[in-house]
């Protein structure tokens, strides 16, 4: 029986490469976003599954973990960190990327990647 | 000290607080953000004038109060100095020269700006993994944002693209970077690279469970960072469709970071990836500058040359373990060369109205910025004095005292391909007829920042020179001689002439003593020779812009080659020269496509010299050049072919002359004669060099002296032939230029001592029969106003100076007593009794009675025959272009009567290398082992015969009349015309019959096979960039995974 | 230095004596000429009163003082020539000039009359002139080649570039002469000598029977007898020269004499035979069967 650790592993990865997929074979600018945005939520996931540690609790300090103990007892909290700042990130790339789509649909009429071709060579 | 990190506050700070101004106070936002950015230039600045003086050290700033790996640490060292303060002065003239577009779009915009410079100092100054990637991530949004806000509309898409390439490069980077986390329990960069490990210190943590892979992941995200082939389409397009400003700040700035971070990352990792590194630049440097050969649009071209010259800095990072303590040196002088270069071409694209290449010919409109691209393109082929030239040249030897020769080919291939499509450039902008729109315009905002790139451009060359530990070039006298006249163009020409003549010959006069007999002779020609010749600059008034500085550069590299005495010095000067008569002979009126040929062999054999000393300093900085012999046996004889087919190139040798009789036939009137009787020399003074020094050599058993004489005689034999077919009379001379140039490589392939004499003689008397010839016929093409010889005729009795001056020489060339051509003559029969080589001899013997056929067909068909009706009036060439054509044929003469004069101290010295077989000077007559000759004698005899026949004839004749040419009567008819009395054209028809075939065009259709073939690879290669983003990700993970698999291949 | 003024008288006897004789050898070979073709010919003494008579003339009109040059760098061409070269071996009062150069600049001053011929006869305004000329140059080119071949080929054979040097080697019995020890470099420098001579079937440059083209139609009265002269002077010349380096030279007159109405009558022997090669069949000729042998010469010793 895999752990935890090991779904959470493969389960971030299989988004990842879904979202790869989505983004290389999709040709609508809106569903290309979403795979980015599938992407992303599997290396957070991914980043999650690394950070864990085998029988350790939250990384919050109150009376169950106490300062002291909570070197032995709490998961590392720097990769919980790292997903938060990503997860931010990740925000602000899809709303740049969805503004991108928005002024080339007014222009274009199309959300066609191939259509979008002017400059080449 | 301000403290650094003020550079980051400062930034985002300015950037929120421009929210709480008013929409429409653009002007005040505007100002507050050059305010802001002048702030941020002037901190690493004053950083970085302490860090270098050494009045301070480089210091860690700690963000959170804890030292890592609690916190982030971000460190300001020389090299993060150097670097931010190129990102932020790149971003405050950015701002600048945007001010009308920013003043548009609103605070908004100028936000997105400061954010973007923002992320590129902390993309610098960081030294952790995960701010790392933030402060990619960031750039990459305000990249995105400031495309999102451009007024092209294409730019859209490639913002789009750009993204998709940024999402893909996100994932990678930030798996990589928390399997690194797991693998070195820190994200802090110095405490992966100080993690202790069973196999030695650092890179412990690669070896961790994930984490060799986690380091490829990085590696990767971060290289494709740098736009390297094929995933890099995306940057073509930000480049092709971005405002010109923001593609300066992309190619400066963003290139900058992304190279420093990959640089940061190496040091984390192993020296196995180093070898990936410069592969993945070279193969980006190489196939960026094919696929800009077929580039029209101006932009889209500078992006495939930022391409390139990205991945050669990813080179020079690639090297860094060859490089060990000059790698900076390298590294940041490739780097700075490019952003400055690459930021003041851009600003001067935003200038054009138009995008194809030859709209930048607006440029003439104001010289100074002809004198900025210039400059800007010098800077980007590593041309001296800048600080590519003094980077690329420790790099070459680095890389060929570690016997990477591999790599040191790719990269001068690159780089002359990428001289080739720039300088064809800077043909059209000279050349092509400027657009008709109205002048350029150049306010002032757009023309501080491409000033302060012109002047950085400059400074940063004296820097560099500084930095090299060779000799600094701008300090040299004739270099900065020359330089002056950049800033004197404002007066006449005559003002100009004058300070030349007086340069060449006050800096002759001062180094006389230092000039050996065989150097005094070729400075005597360069210094000396150069000043007569310049007497004919005297006949053009006006200002002459550009000829000056031309001119005298290339004059200064001739000076500065005669006094050379290592391995740098002689190089830096053959570049000078190669570029100072790049220039001079542009000027000519249809000399573009001439020109560029001219400077791609001269920059190709230049390269072979590169290498091939290189090579024989074994990876020392520099090789004296009397140590050129000591080189040992299993280099010897690759650096004599490189050297030597490096001097042939300038020499014209068969398969290497195509160049030449476009080039010195489309030269302007005075210009012809310098570089046909100048500057052909440098290549033989290179031979001598070679030959004096290394002396007879073989490669895989081949006698390579013997291969010269194969090679000096068949460039006589097609040299004087060709001459002879030819109905441009300049075309004519430069053939003739070309035979001349192979009788000379003869004369030193024969290695004795006689030889060796023929063609210092050779030197000699080429110069001056050349240039009397060039500058004669120069005189007639003005006032006839054709250079077709059959269009001319009869011009005997309107230009009898002019006459006797072609007549002097043909008969010094022809080399019929007494004239002095009969001394090298009786030299060349002497010296080919000594040697083995007959085979050769036969070819040689040929051209000699062909030249007779040139000369004569010279001579008669301008001067003799019919006077054409268009002719009738034609005055006599121009005083000044009289004058040194007198001069040198009184020196013919003088010399007839004395050759002794200059044979004796050169036969002496020359009995240095040849003890046997010199000649004896018996009273007046000099007598050889063989034979003997008395030119006074000779002179005296045929002088008192010929007066006296001469003198009957007029005696008996005295009372005859004078009659016009043209009262004459043939075969019962009377000629109308001259044209259809004088025999001209097509003069030589039954040898042509007999030899045609040995005129075929070989040499030319195989260079012109090569060139068509590069193209064809070029636009074949640019084809990959289809315009689908799709397709561009593709590219990337493509790329992505050929690394990967790659990596894990080697991954024990 | 010292010089010995004597030398320019008997350079002058010398000459006058080779004047005399190639007058007379000209008309000897025209009549001999005759003779094949089944004509008369025309008497012994006629190149004297041919002389007489143009020396005699003046002329009423010129082109102009360049026009002189060509029969002047003619006449200076031949007469040097001849000085040049020693015409008797080991006479002191017959070396001539030769202390002034050697072999080479025999060599190079053959063309000097050359040039000055093309000078003159451009000068002329005729466009046949130039047109002769540039047919002339083209085929001297291609026949000197062979003689330049021929004349190293002896000059490594002996080892030495003086003429004296080259005829005293050769003293000693016929055996030694230059013909036997070196077949080869004779057998292309005589090809090259029906060349230089201009004689069938080399002779379409001065083809006397086609309208007359070229500088000899434009001279007249002085000039031609001037060119005249030089007609006399200039063929024996060279022939001296082939006779120096080839058969031996000369010790006396007499010898002298006969050695060189035997080699000119080489090229008349072919000549009177043959019919005319057009310059390119010309060009062509000398570079497939006369330089191969030359350059076997050079090889082979």
């Amino acid at each position: 029986m895999p752990n935890l650790t090991q779904i959470a592993l493969a389960t971030g990865f299989g988004l990842i490469l879904i979202g790869f997929y989505g983004a290389l074979t999709r040709r609508s600018l809106l569903r290309i976003i979403l795979a980015f945005t599938l992407a992303s939520t599997g290396v957070n996931v991914v980043i999650v599954a690394i950070g864990y540690m085998r029988g350790r609790t939250a990384p919050i300090l109150d009376e169950a973990v106490t300062t002291t103990t909570a070197v032995g007892r709490i998961i590392d909290p720097l990769p919980q960190a790292l997903v938060l700042t990503a997860i931010v990130i990740g925000l602000g790339v899809t709303a740049l990327m969805l503004a991108h789509a928005y002024r080339l649909f007014l222009r274009h009429g199309t959300l066609d990647i191939a259509a979008f071709r002017e400059l080449k060579w | 000290m301000p403290n650094p990190i003020l550079l980051i506050a400062v930034a985002l700070g300015t950037a929120f607080l421009l929210g709480l101004l008013e929409e429409r106070r653009r002007r005040l936002a505007w100002a507050i953000s050059l305010a802001a950015l002048a702030f941020l230039s002037w901190v690493p600045a004053t950083w970085l004038l302490a860090l270098a003086t050494g009045q301070a050290a480089p210091v860690e700033i700690l963000t959170a109060g804890a030292p890592p790996p609690f916190a982030i640490n971000l460190r300001l060292g020389l090299a993060e100095a150097a670097l931010t303060l190129l990102v932020n002065l790149t971003g405050l003239l950015t701002t600048l020269y945007l001010k009308d577009r920013l003043l548009d779009l609103g605070r908004r915009a100028m936000a997105v700006l400061l954010v973007a410079v923002m992320a590129l100092d902390g993309l610098i100054l960081t030294r952790d993994l995960f701010n790392l990637f933030v402060f990619v991530e960031l750039t990459a949004i305000a990249t995105a944002g400031l495309l999102l806000l451009s007024d092209d509309a294409r730019a859209l898409a490639a913002g789009f693209k750009y993204l998709m390439v940024a999402q893909f490069i996100s994932v990678l980077l930030l798996i990589g970077i928390l399997f690194a986390y797991h693998a070195g329990g820190t994200l802090n960069l110095d405490g992966l690279a100080g993690a202790p490990s069973v196999l030695g210190a650092g890179q412990g943590w690669i070896l961790e469970a994930g984490g060799g892979f986690a380091f490829l992941l990085m590696f990767v995200a971060l290289v494709a960072e740098l736009k390297p082939f094929p995933a890099n389409g995306w940057a073509l397009d930000i480049y092709e469709s971005a405002h010109p400003a923001f593609a300066a700040l992309f190619a400066a700035a963003s290139g900058t970071a992304a190279l420093f971070a990959v640089d940061k990352l190496l040091t984390i990792g192993g020296s196995e990836w180093l070898g990936a590194a410069t592969a993945i630049g070279l193969a980006t440097f190489l196939i960026a500058h094919l696929c800009a050969l077929p580039q029209d649009n101006d932009r889209r071209l500078l992006g495939y040359s930022s391409v390139a010259q990205t991945g050669l800095v990813l080179v020079g990072i690639g090297q860094r373990d060859l490089l060990g303590d000059r790698y900076f040196f390298v590294a940041f002088g490739l780097l700075a060369a490019h952003a400055v270069a690459k930021a003041g071409l851009y600003w001067l694209s935003g200038l054009m109205a138009e995008r194809g290449l030859s709209a930048w010919a607006a440029l003439r409109g104001q010289p100074w910025l002809i004198l900025a691209f210039a400059s800007f393109l010098a800077l980007l082929t590593g041309l001296p004095p800048f600080p590519g030239f003094y980077a690329k040249w420790e790099l070459i030897h680095h890389l060929a005292g570690a016997d990477r020769l591999a790599p040191l080919g790719l990269i001068l291939l690159g780089t002359l391909i990428e001289a080739g499509y720039l300088f064809r450039w800077f043909g059209y902008v000279i050349k092509r007829p400027p657009p008709a729109s109205a002048p350029l315009p150049c306010p002032i905002h757009q023309a501080l920042p491409i000033l302060v790139a012109l002047v950085g451009a400059w400074g940063l060359g004296w820097l560099w020179g500084e930095l090299s530990g060779q000799t600094q070039l701008l300090l040299t006298w004739p270099l900065a001689f020359a330089l002056l006249f950049l800033l004197l163009e404002w007066l006449p020409s005559w003002v100009k002439n004058t300070l030349a003549i007086a340069g060449l010959l006050a800096f002759f006069a001062a180094t006389y003593d230092y000039y050996d007999p065989l150097r005094l002779i070729f400075a005597l020609i360069f210094l000396v020779g150069g000043a007569i010749i310049l007497l004919a600059g005297y006949a053009t008034s006006g200002q002459r812009t550009g000829f000056y500085p031309s001119a005298l550069l290339m004059y200064a590299g001739l000076a500065i080659l005669v006094l050379a005495e290592d391995s740098f010095q002689f190089f830096a000067a053959w570049e000078l020269l190669t570029i100072g008569s790049y220039f001079l002979i542009l000027r000519g009126q249809a000399a573009e496509p001439h020109a560029l040929s001219y400077l791609l062999f001269s920059l190709g054999g230049a390269f072979l010299l590169l290498t091939g000393f290189a090579l024989a300093a074994q990876g020392a900085p520099q090789l004296a050049l009397a140590d050129l012999g000591g080189v040992p046996a299993s280099l010897s004889g690759w650096v004599f072919v490189l050297l030597a087919i490096g001097f042939m190139t300038k020499t014209a040798a068969l398969g290497l002359h195509v160049w030449l009789p476009g080039a010195h036939a489309e030269a302007e009137t005075d210009v012809s004669p310098m570089v046909s009787g100048i500057l052909l020399k440098a290549g033989l003074f290179g031979l001598f060099l070679l030959l004096m020094h290394l002396g007879r050599q073989q490669l895989y058993g081949i006698e390579l002296t013997h291969v010269i004489l194969w090679i000096g005689a068949l460039t006589a034999l097609f040299g004087n032939l060709l001459a002879a077919f030819q109905e441009d009379a300049k075309r004519l001379l430069a053939w003739s230029s070309i035979g001349q140039m192979g009788y000379a490589l003869f004369g030193l392939a024969l290695m004795n001592h006689l030889g060796w004499l023929m063609a210092l003689m050779f030197v000699i008397n080429h110069y001056i029969y050349k240039s009397m010839l060039f500058l004669s016929l120069g005189g007639v093409a003005k006032r006839t106003g054709t250079r077709d010889m059959y269009r001319m005729g009869g011009l005997i009795t309107l230009m009898p100076l002019s006459f006797i001056a072609v007549l002097i020489g043909i008969i010094a060339i022809s080399g019929v007593p007494p004239l002095s051509g009969f001394g090298g003559r009786w030299i060349f029969y002497n010296a080919i009794l000594d040697t083995e080589a007959r085979l050769p001899l036969v070819i040689l013997f040929f051209a000699g009675p062909i030249a007779f056929l040139y000369l004569f067909r010279l001579i008669h068909t301008v001067f003799l025959g019919q006077l054409k009706d268009e002719h009738r009036r034609v005055r006599e060439a121009p005083f000044w272009i009289l004058l040194p054509q007198m001069l040198f044929v009184a020196l013919l003469i003088a010399f007839a009567l004395v050759p002794g004069v200059a044979l004796r101290q050169v036969d002496g010295y020359i009995a240095r290398f040849f003890p046997d077989g010199g000649l004896t000077w018996d009273g007046l007559s000099i007598v050889s082992h063989y034979g003997y000759w008395n030119p006074v004698s000779i002179m005296l005899i045929i002088g008192v015969i010929f007066m006296v026949v001469f003198a009957w004839l007029l005696f008996v004749n005295r009372r005859a009349q004078k009659v016009k040419q043209f009262n004459i009567a043939f075969a019962a008819e009377r000629p109308y015309r001259p044209e259809t009395t004088h025999f001209a054209w097509n003069f030589f028809a039954p040898y042509r019959k007999a030899l045609g075939f040995l005129t075929l065009p070989l040499a030319t259709r195989f260079w012109d096979t090569l060139a068509d073939l590069l193209h064809a690879a070029g636009d074949l290669g640019r084809r990959l960039y289809t315009g689908n983003g799709q397709t561009y990700a593709f590219h990337f993970l493509a790329f992505a995974s050929g690394l990967i698999l790659w990596g894990l291949g080697v991954r024990p | 230095m010292s010089f010995d003024w004597m030398r320019i008288p008997w350079s002058l006897v010398t000459l006058f004596i080779v004047f005399n004789y190639g007058l007379l050898l000209n008309a000897l070979i025209a009549k001999i000429a005759a003779r094949v073709g089944r004509r008369h010919g025309i008497p012994l003494w006629q190149n004297y009163v041919d002389l007489i008579k143009n020396y005699g003339q003046r002329t009423t009109i010129s082109h102009g003082v360049h026009f002189y040059l060509g029969p002047v760098f003619r006449l200076t061409g031949g007469i040097g020539l001849l000085l040049f070269v020693p015409t008797l071996y080991g006479s002191a009062y017959f070396a001539n000039l030769s202390f002034a150069g050697d072999l080479i600049l025999a060599l190079y001053f053959v063309f000097f009359g050359t040039l000055g011929m093309a000078l003159g006869a451009g000068e002329s305004g005729h466009p046949y002139a130039a047109l002769g000329v540039s047919r002339g140059l083209s085929q001297v080119t291609a026949a000197e080649l062979p003689f330049a071949l021929a004349v190293f080929a002896v000059a490594l054979q002996y080892q030495t570039l003086s003429v004296t040097e080259i005829v005293a080697a050769q003293q000693g019995g016929i055996h030694h002469w230059t013909l036997f020890t070196n077949p080869l470099a004779v057998a292309a420098a005589m090809l090259s000598f029906l060349g230089s001579m201009m004689r069938p079937p080399f002779d379409l440059v001065l083809a006397p029977q086609e309208i007359p083209i070229g500088p000899p139609t434009e001279y007249h009265s002085s000039y031609l007898a001037l060119l005249q002269t030089n007609r006399a002077i200039f063929p024996i010349a060279k022939v001296v020269i082939y006779m120096n380096l080839f058969f031996g030279g000369a010790t006396n007159w007499p010898v002298f004499f006969l050695k060189v109405f035997l080699i000119t009558m080489v090229s008349v022997v072919v000549g009177v035979v043959s019919p005319r090669f057009r310059v390119e069949q010309s060009i062509r000729w000398f570079l497939i069967w006369a330089v191969p042998i030359g350059i076997l010469a050079i090889l082979w010793v």
